[in-house]
């Protein structure tokens, strides 16, 4: 979640439909939210790696990989205008710009170091890993540093979430609530 | 077309990365921390620093580096931490309450994570705001 991009932001999100009742989002906020919820809930669940064992841990640690990618390309715009504006004297969007570099850096590495250290899933396609205890501990290293990045990540951004959140997971009087 | 443009810039910055940690490996392969004794290792659920002279670690065991210990009141016949290098895929295995406690442990640490930004944050707004007013009060009323 590098951020929340121009569109999510200054979205038409919240504008009410005809009945006056029933909010809607964004087509682009939804899939933030739920894209970015799905990606938290992920790594939480990667890094219990003694929950998941290690085929599930592998694979999913492959898929955040792919969803960080996807992540930041999603969130690209929001990259580049924030960073023209590091000079500016407005401090809150720095620092989660400096938590946002920290946390690329941090998970980035994390997955590297995963599949360089893979045991289940890379030899299954047939590919060789390093498995050098450098690694392995880059790997329990960044893997730490993560958990606690994600966390302030996702914390620096509750506004948005909160806001978001609330039109998303609304109840809405034109369904018929189960009995 | 945007898209794929800015995926080839976010692609590029990610390999850009990983290749700073291959250059890490390469030419400086130690990691903040460790000292002069190298990693912490867990044997027998106790962390020790370094691995005991004479004692070599098969290729294939030093993914017990930085292992934690099981939580208190976890037994021996579970899953967790397993470093066996079998398949553990037994999803039988996720149900259980002894397996849960890892995934819990790591919600809880992710949400005290974020309470704890969430009140700073807020707290901070509201000093910044309630000294704003005050300002604009003394700027209206100039006595």
């Amino acid at each position: 979640m590098p951020g929340v991009s121009a569109s999510s932001t200054s979205s038409p999100a919240g504008t009410t439909s005809p009945s006056g009742r029933r909010a809607r989002v964004a087509a682009r906020t939804r899939l933030d939210f739920w894209f970015d919820a799905v990606i938290l809930a992920g790594y939480t669940v990667a890094y219990s790696y003694g929950w998941t064992g290690v085929v599930i841990h592998e694979w999913l640690g492959i898929g955040l990989g792919v969803a960080l990618l996807l992540h930041l390309t999603l969130h690209w715009d929001w990259v580049i205008r924030t960073t023209k504006r590091l000079l500016s004297p407005r401090g809150h969007d720095k620092l989660i710009w400096l938590v946002n570099v920290l946390l690329l850096l941090a998970m980035t590495l994390c997955v590297a170091s995963g599949i360089a250290i893979s045991r289940v899933a890379l030899p299954e396609l047939g590919l060789y890993t390093l498995q050098t205890p450098f690694w392995f501990r880059l790997h329990v290293l960044t893997a730490e540093v993560t958990v606690g990045l994600v966390s302030v990540h996702v914390a620096l951004r509750w506004r948005w979430i909160v806001r978001v959140g609330r039109r998303l997971l609304a109840w809405r009087p034109g369904r018929q609530l189960p009995r | 077309m945007k898209f794929l443009r800015q995926f080839g810039a976010a692609a590029a910055v990610v390999t850009v990365v990983v290749l700073l940690g291959l250059a890490w490996n390469r030419f400086a392969p130690s990691l903040p921390g460790e000292g002069p004794a190298g990693p912490a290792f867990v044997v027998r659920g106790h962390a020790v620093k370094g691995v005991p002279p004479g004692v070599k670690l098969r290729p294939g065991r030093e993914s017990t580096h930085g292992a934690k210990p099981l939580p208190a009141g976890v037994g021996g016949n579970v899953r967790l931490n397993d470093r066996s290098g079998g398949p553990g895929l037994l999803l039988g295995d996720l149900l259980k309450p002894v397996n849960l406690t890892v995934l819990r442990q790591t919600a809880v640490l992710e949400a005290a994570v974020i309470a704890g930004v969430v009140i700073v944050d807020a707290s901070y707004r509201r000093v910044r705001q309630a000294r704003r007013a005050r300002a604009s009060r003394t700027r209206r009323a100039p006595e």
